[in-house]
């Protein structure tokens, strides 16, 4: 039995979280504004009398087989590559968190049902399953968001079911019970706020492999095409010249490594604020 | 004013509880004693609704119920509140007290600044300061949270609270001053309390009634000021002496 | 009924849901399934008169219902007949099997020195926890998982191929050619595990027997090597049999970087040229793989956990 110690409040973690990580991406959002509005170049902007020039003062990272300045390139990438994981962890979450309340809340035969369909879609491996579906529909951006999206909900699912089935028998929703709620009154006020802690930690942890999943997919041609400056398809794209110059496929590569590396410090951040409540 | 004649549990071919009986009249305290595995909580969740039981009679007045075989649904009855052993799990952490108190008057159409004048003169009553509204479980001690679970109860002003173990969680000090507050309330507000403990101390102080169970049976079940002097059956002696030989009937008969 | 039955079930359940899947995404995959038999059965023509195409639909049910073609075709795969391939003609299940070992070879082989790799990192660091020598591991580990794979494979190539020429770089055959493939598996295999490992090792150190070997005066080695390691073997053989799928599909993604032979690269070239039968045999295999693996080690863990193998016996606890 714990001692309950007065601490500070609980329900500021999560608070202080959104406040640290919205402050973070205001001072991104202003760095890649910045970026683009001084960079004299465009993304798409070939100099060919300027081929694979390595890192100088006029392009700080150089510029790749086609004269584009890679670092402006980077910046752009930015928008694809962290923005369109963001966008797949986030329809991973909602989906997979509804389809794991609702699992939750049915009756058995709904539950049995709905959690052997989600058992069935993680079988698949990620890339394997994206590298399929991308492959045969097409490669191409929506393609890549859909195959990625059908693979990316079955752990917020079983986590939001497993913690709401455990939630269910804690002594506090059989005194909402007893009280005459029901059950979408006990889920509104009892369980989403119980869940949503950890459904935010897998939410970055799922962010950070959807990052490198892009990425990857991209590089291996299956997602983002070239000329887009999605990192992976830089790599892609750089990937002939790597020896003769290298900085076209270095530079890229550390971009995805940081931020996965960030994206992972917070989710560690998070989980630590948020460890248990009691 | 609640009558309960033969209730039995039967899960899975498990007979967890045979033939229990009692009846409980206006603010009385019927303490249930037994040690762990008697059937005390199995007990609780039959009255919860939480498992399927069966009786010959149940008849409990406030709510007008009156049925035989089928053990009826207390679960929403405002007539009837739970307080549970361990006030840390039976509140949400992420609800301030003031809500989760609250809470036990749904659906009675309350405005909001008639529901926080209940939850703080209920929160007044077991002794908690008002500000405690928008503490959160985490931020006060056990005591205090197992107060604002006991204002839960009383709040909706029910004509029976079935309390699970109240004082266990608690250090001795604590355990003392909130079963004062327990006993002071029901006279006050005229609540029958059906209290399922294995405090023997606490029965021989507070109860009007103690039943004890053991094995999923009714071992004994006498007025306590009969029942400490001449226990009906060797083991609810054996219970006394067990709790005589720890001291903890020291000074209360 | 017993769990361990109903686990079973569960795994076949999983497995028709895994089929129907499967068979939804390839049924629904765009292209003339007809065209792409014509030109497989008749290599070097062009058009196709529709009398052709029509037969090639009527021989393979190709006009019938979804359900239908879904029986069907799973009737087919439960007698072992995965169907024939469109590029090649011949048994897609002939090509996969011939297929696999260079994938298993890969795998194994980075199973081997990532865990290798991860068990001594974590040991190094687990020595004086919260040391300079800890957190190095604790960071190596975390700059290594957030380290994509293909980035770090060009690495490799850049450095060791290209630069210093010690080994070859694409390809398959030699054990030259395994060198760099295992090296950029074993590395991604090492940083994601080792720090699950660290607190395994340390949960083992903090079991009470350790202190009474100590006191017994048994030299720190040998408690390590003989009780720590074989305490954290069972979690780390349970983790990494759950991560087992994990693992081949990391040696998928390798094969295709280094231009190996193996189930990457057929993945890769049956996908690209649609080659259905192909496709369904491999994604069905990798999911296939999965809930096997998975089942199993529910089982040994139940059958080792006599309260979970009762399964019902109610008590006052348990309702």
């Amino acid at each position: 039995m714990s001692l309950a110690i007065p601490i500070m409040s609980h329900a500021s973690p999560i608070r202080s979280f959104f406040v640290w990580i919205g402050g973070l991406t205001l001072i991104l959002i202003v760095l890649l504004g910045a970026g683009l509005f001084l960079t004299p170049y465009g993304p798409a902007e070939a100099d060919f009398l300027n081929r694979l020039a390595t890192p100088s003062v006029s392009h700080w990272f150089g510029t790749d087989h086609l004269g584009r300045d890679i670092a402006t390139r980077l910046l752009f990438g930015t928008f694809w590559s962290l923005g369109l994981s963001l966008m797949i962890a986030t329809i991973g979450l909602v989906i997979g968190t509804v389809i794991g309340l609702i699992a939750a809340l049915s009756g058995r035969g709904g539950d049995y049902a709905l959690m052997r369909l989600t058992d069935s879609f993680f079988a698949f491996p990620e890339l394997i399953a994206a590298v399929t579906v991308a492959g045969l529909f097409g490669p191409s951006t929506l393609n890549l968001v859909i195959a990625l999206s059908v693979v990316s909900w079955m752990k917020f699912t079983r986590l939001a079911r497993s913690l709401a089935v455990a939630l269910s028998e804690c002594d506090f929703v059989i005194q909402a019970r007893l009280n005459g709620l029901n059950r979408w009154q006990i889920l509104w006020r009892h369980l989403l706020p119980n869940v949503i802690p950890s459904l935010l930690v897998l939410w970055t942890n799922s962010w950070s492999r959807t990052i490198l999943a892009v990425s990857g997919l991209s590089f291996l041609g299956f997602g983002v095409q070239p000329p887009q400056a999605e990192w992976g398809a830089m790599l892609l794209d750089g990937k002939p010249y790597m020896q003769s110059a290298p900085h076209v496929m270095i530079f890229p590569g550390i971009a995805v490594l940081i931020s996965v590396l960030l994206i992972n410090l917070a989710g560690d951040l998070l989980r630590d604020l948020l460890a248990d409540p009691r | 004013m609640l009558e309960v004649d033969r209730l039995c549990v039967e899960i899975n071919g498990a007979l967890l509880l045979e033939d229990v009986s009692f009846q409980l009249a206006r603010s009385e305290m019927l303490c249930v004693v037994g040690e762990s595995g008697a059937g005390k909580s199995t007990l609780m969740k039959a009255l919860q609704g939480l498992v399927p039981a069966r009786c010959q009679r149940f008849h409990f007045e406030p709510a007008n119920i009156d049925a035989s075989e089928a053990m009826p649904q207390m679960i929403g009855l405002p007539e009837t509140r739970w307080v549970m052993q361990d006030p840390l799990a039976a509140l949400n952490p992420r609800l301030s007290l003031g809500r989760s108190i609250a809470e036990s008057l749904h659906g009675r159409g309350y405005t909001k600044a008639k529901l926080r004048k209940a939850v703080e003169k209920a929160l007044e009553e077991v002794e908690l300061d008002p500000a405690f509204y928008d503490r959160l479980p985490g931020q006060v001690s056990l005591g205090q949270a197992q107060r604002a679970c006991l204002a839960r109860a009383l709040v909706a002003q029910p004509q029976l609270i079935i309390f699970d173990e109240p004082l266990s969680a608690l250090d001795a000090i604590v355990q003392k001053k909130v079963a004062q507050r327990m006993d002071a309330l029901r006279r006050e507000t005229q609540t029958a309390y059906l209290v399922v403990t294995h405090d023997m101390g606490f029965a021989a102080v507070y109860a009007d009634q103690v039943l004890v169970l053991q094995k999923g049976r009714v071992a004994d079940y006498q007025p306590r000021t009969t029942f400490f002097d001449s226990p009906a059956s060797p083991y609810s002696a054996s219970l006394i002496e067990a709790a005589r030989s720890l001291g903890a009937l020291e000074g209360t008969l | 009924m017993s769990s361990i039955l109903k686990r079973v079930l569960g795994l076949v359940v999983v497995l028709l849901g895994i089929s129907l899947i499967t068979f939804t995404v390839s049924h629904f995959a765009p292209g003339d399934k007809a065209m792409a038999i014509a030109h497989a059965r008749y290599p070097g023509e062009q058009g196709f008169a529709p009398e052709i195409l029509q037969s090639i639909r009527d021989e393979l049910h190709l006009e019938a219902s979804f359900w239908e073609q879904y029986l069907r075709w799973l009737g087919a795969v439960l007698q072992g007949d995965f169907g024939v391939s469109y590029n090649t003609q011949s048994s897609v299940w002939s090509t996969f099997v011939g297929s696999i070992g260079e994938t298993v070879t890969l795998s194994l082989t980075a199973l081997v020195f990532g865990l290798a790799g991860a068990f001594a990192l974590a040991a190094l660091a687990v020595r004086r926890p919260g040391s300079l020598v800890d957190r190095l591991a604790i960071i190596v580990a975390s700059i290594g998982s957030a380290m994509p794979i293909y980035w770090l494979s060009l690495l490799l190539i850049l450095v060791f191929a290209v630069h210093l020429d010690w080994v070859p770089a694409y390809g398959t055959g030699t054990l030259a050619h395994l060198v760099l493939p295992t090296l950029a598996l074993a590395f991604w295999l090492m940083a994601s595990q080792t720090r699950l490992l660290r607190s395994f090792i340390l949960d083992a150190y903090d079991q009470p027997f350790i202190e009474t070997l100590r006191l017994r005066g048994i030299s720190e080695a040998e408690i390590f090597f003989r009780h720590v390691l074989r305490h954290a073997m069972l979690p780390a053989l349970t983790m990494i049999g759950l991560d087992f799928a994990l693992l081949l599909e990391g040696a998928v993604i390798v094969e295709i970087l280094f231009a190996r032979s193996g189930l990457g690269a057929l993945l890769a070239t049956s996908v690209l040229s649609r080659d259905l039968p192909m496709v369904m045999l491999l994604v069905m295999f990798f999911a296939t793989t999965y809930v096997v693996i998975n089942t199993l080690i529910d089982i040994v863990q139940m059958a080792s956990d006599p309260r979970q193998r009762q399964g019902g016996q109610p008590t006052e606890k348990s309702i």
